[in-house]
């Protein structure tokens, strides 16, 4: 059946104050583990001890249980403790239409990432950094510059300061507002003296 | 922040979003940014096996492009008892997830990197390596990382992992994945026994010089004996 419209973040946020009510514990303890185990079942899926698969119907096999397990498990919103569900053909509409690429970063830092394929013989974007690890305030420019300075790194995924002006950056407090200020700025400033002013974070 | 750089949003295990994060997507998408949507599948979790999270990190990678509207995904299936990366069973559910979805869609992939060792010791360079393998070889189009020592003691990250995940993936790309899978079978050996004693490591500070941020000569030393450990396993160095 035809989609209204596409799914976008508007939609989504209706939806949750509509959908199916379910508490967080049946959706963790019990959706969630029995639709898995259903679909496993049902496309009989077994990995056989390979890292990567060698058998691509399995492959295909393991997309179309992914598929089947958005479209009947749907995603649960904690805030409203609702389920928002999607139609197949709303699920079809955003694989069909992907962006195909897109560029990171500026002038001749820039990288553009690219549809790869399974063996594919060129190599993946490098995103160098902490990814999330906390990193003291007096080495945070340093640490990260270490990343701009490799030239195998392509772009910046950054670390957590653990203090600003020698404060903890808790959650909702302006410390946490200024501390998220600050690394994007120290990093920033950390690719352009490694002389990769463009680099993406 | 410039539109060009990419913004996170993080869906929460599994299958799981808040309303905080929705209206960030809508303010991301006013701005134009580069969305990059996050979630890690626990395997041993809520999902359970091995499979079965495989299955929920397909449906939560297709979530990304549907709730989201991302321009791609960050991946990075955990293992719930050693919040490892690098897990014989993580590396299969992030190798499999991403050659279905690399198959059947065009979504842009990417993966991050916890490895139970610290900086400056084999461990961690071999750890990162079988992942950097493993990404590759299944089309992964962007490697983000590395949190090395699991991403939680300050001061535990430096830029030669990084490297180390570059050199690798460049050397994994384009290489038979039957031969893939055995030299990923010969390195997880080499290490999966040591997740519970896995060596602590150097700060950032102990390993490299901070003033003109150069690693040490024990760093660039280790770095080389895991290079060569890889040989060992049959990575050809391009």
């Amino acid at each position: 059946m035809a989609y209204k419209k596409s799914i976008d973040e508007y939609e989504f946020y209706n939806r949750s104050k509509t959908g199916e009510k379910c508490s967080q514990d049946d959706w963790d303890l019990m959706h969630i583990p029995m639709k898995a185990m259903e679909i496993k079942q049902r496309y009989g899926l077994d990995f056989k001890g390979e890292f990567i698969p060698t058998n691509a119907d399995m492959a295909d096999k393991l997309f179309k249980a992914g598929f089947d397990m958005l479209l009947e498990a749907g995603v649960f919103v904690t805030d409203t403790q609702r389920i928002v569900k999607y139609t197949a053909d709303e699920i079809w509409d955003s694989v069909r239409n992907p962006m195909p690429e897109f560029q990171l970063g500026t002038g001749r830092d820039a990288v553009t990432v690219k549809k790869r394929t399974v063996g594919d013989k060129k190599g993946p974007i490098i995103q160098g950094g902490p990814t999330g690890s906390p990193i003291s305030e007096d080495v945070f420019y340093q640490v990260h510059m270490s990343y701009a300075l490799e030239k195998e790194v392509d772009t910046i995924v950054n670390g957590v300061m653990t203090s600003v002006r020698g404060r903890p950056p808790s959650p909702k407090t302006p410390y946490e507002i200024l501390a998220a200020k600050m690394e994007s700025k120290i990093i920033k400033q950390a690719t352009a003296v490694a002389g990769r002013p463009g680099m993406a974070v | 922040m410039a539109p060009y750089d990419s913004h996170e949003v993080s869906q929460l295990n599994e299958l799981k979003i808040d309303l905080d994060a929705i209206s960030v997507i809508a303010h991301y998408h006013a701005n134009s940014d580069i969305i990059m949507d996050e979630q890690m599948p626990i395997y041993g979790g809520y999902a359970g096996g091995l499979e079965e999270t495989a299955i929920i990190d397909v449906a939560t990678s297709i979530n990304a492009y549907v709730m989201s509207g991302a321009s791609w995904h960050l991946d990075g299936p955990v293992h719930i008892r050693w919040g490892s990366t690098n897990t014989r069973e993580t590396l299969a559910i992030a190798g499999w997830a991403c050659a279905a979805i690399t198959e059947n869609t065009d979504f842009l992939m990417g993966n991050q990197y916890y490895p139970c060792a610290g900086p400056c010791t084999e461990m961690c360079f071999l750890e990162l390596a079988a992942q950097a393998i493993t990404d590759s070889a299944s089309g992964r189009e962007i490697l983000s990382g590395v949190a090395s020592a699991k991403g939680v003691v300050t001061d535990k990250t430096t830029g030669m992992e990084a490297r180390m995940m570059g050199e690798v993936a460049r050397s994994a790309a384009g290489v038979d994945i039957a031969e893939i899978n055995k030299i990923l079978d010969k390195l997880v050996s080499s290490y999966e026994k040591n997740y519970g004693s896995a060596p602590a490591g150097k700060t950032f500070q102990e390993c490299y010089d901070v003033k003109t941020v150069t690693p040490t000569d024990e760093h660039i030393k280790v770095y080389e004996q895991a290079r060569k450990k890889l040989e060992g396993f049959g990575l050809v160095f391009k």
